[in-house]
């Protein structure tokens, strides 16, 4: 179970070490947190890349004042955010406003209910972020689980080496640690850290 | 302690699986910038790193000040040193604090480098605006810094 399982520590302080596979680890994890963010400002795809790269380029050099695993998803997240404003600011700019451009259609309908969307797209990067803290295996087993179009046990099973049987059970101990990661305790909470604490259920 | 509809499995799994799903088409080339970035990972132990401390473009977007048309200041700070630019539709102009000579070596992610000068009082100019993640390393008598990246 904890072959590959490295904390999220232990990943920015190997990578800010100099170990470049820490640093592939850190990026398989958080992508998908990352992604989450960019993609509530529909920016253009080539606003979204450059986004993506100024965020990675930036953790490279910010990984020496990362010590605390929670500090690194409130990184992304806020530098993502901000970079993104800029990017919207720049082609607000630059584009004239065209209403056919279903671009701004999308963010118009968005905005008709700004409350709904930030809920749950608080809900998404605390799950996310929970994903990303998870062991290896089992972050790899929710993720073949949630395939799309859907994998058969017997693929999932080829594929992470767990017994047809096993998958159950893994899948519930899987979410059983999800639920007790850092990020999702604080959620649940409120994100009031005066919470956490009897909220853990260990 | 309030049950949350997360105490069950499949509702858990359900959200969780929205939340991936909705990154999927983001994923993989988020992902290949990210293996790109560690390539630039400075290591030189004399290097201040200078954070972008303040973005008048930001400024813009949250309390809605200043045109769009007036130019784009930013600031990097790395005490003792910081560096301010003033982003034009053609070209950059920047200036080193404290006032001083320097040698501005420009970066840019797709692997593009330059040279420029900085004059007896700190002031420089990028003939044009670099595209995509940049970044300035200035070298002074003060010190040398490395700035944040940012997309001018």
């Amino acid at each position: 179970m904890d072959d590959g399982d490295y904390s999220v520590t232990w990943l920015v302080d190997a990578a800010n070490r100099g170990d470049e596979r820490a640093w592939h680890e850190i990026v398989d994890r958080y992508t998908p947190l990352l992604a989450s963010v960019i993609r509530r400002f529909r920016l253009t795809t080539a606003g979204a890349q450059d986004v993506a790269q100024t965020v990675w380029l930036r953790l490279v050099e910010h990984l020496g004042s990362l010590r605390e695993p929670r500090a690194l998803p409130t990184w992304i997240i806020t530098t993502a955010r901000r970079e993104c404003l800029r990017c919207v600011s720049d082609q607000r700019r630059v584009l004239p406003l065209d209403p056919q451009d279903p671009s701004w259609l999308a963010t118009a309908a968005d905005e008709a209910d700004p409350g709904a969307e930030l809920v749950r797209a608080e809900r998404h990067e605390a799950l996310l972020a929970g994903l990303a803290e998870l062991p290896a295996r089992q972050r790899e087993l929710l993720l073949l689980l949630m395939a799309d179009p859907p994998l058969s046990y017997e693929v999932i099973s080829q594929r992470t080496g767990i017994a047809h049987g096993g998958i159950g059970p893994s899948r519930s101990r899987a979410l059983a640690r999800l639920r007790q990661t850092a990020a999702v305790t604080h959620y649940l909470s409120g994100g009031d850290d005066h919470d956490a604490a009897p909220l853990g259920r260990r | 302690m309030m049950q949350h509809h997360w105490d069950d499995d499949e509702r858990l799994l359900a959200d969780l699986s929205e939340a991936v799903g909705e990154t999927a088409p983001l994923a993989d080339v988020i992902a290949d910038y990210g293996s790109g970035a560690y390539a630039w990972r400075t290591v030189e132990r004399d290097l201040l790193r200078a954070s972008l401390s303040f973005d008048s473009s930001l400024e813009r977007v949250t309390e809605r000040r200043g045109g769009p048309d007036d130019p784009r200041v930013l600031t990097f700070t790395a005490a003792p040193l910081s560096v301010e630019l003033e982003v034009m539709p053609d070209q950059v102009v920047g200036q080193i604090l404290p006032p001083g000579a320097g040698e501005i070596l420009v970066e840019t992610a797709d692997g593009v480098t330059f040279h420029v000068q900085a004059d007896d009082v700190g002031f420089f100019i990028l003939p044009n605006v670099p595209h995509g993640s940049v970044r300035l390393r200035c070298d002074t008598a003060v010190a040398r810094l490395v700035t944040d990246w940012i997309r001018l």
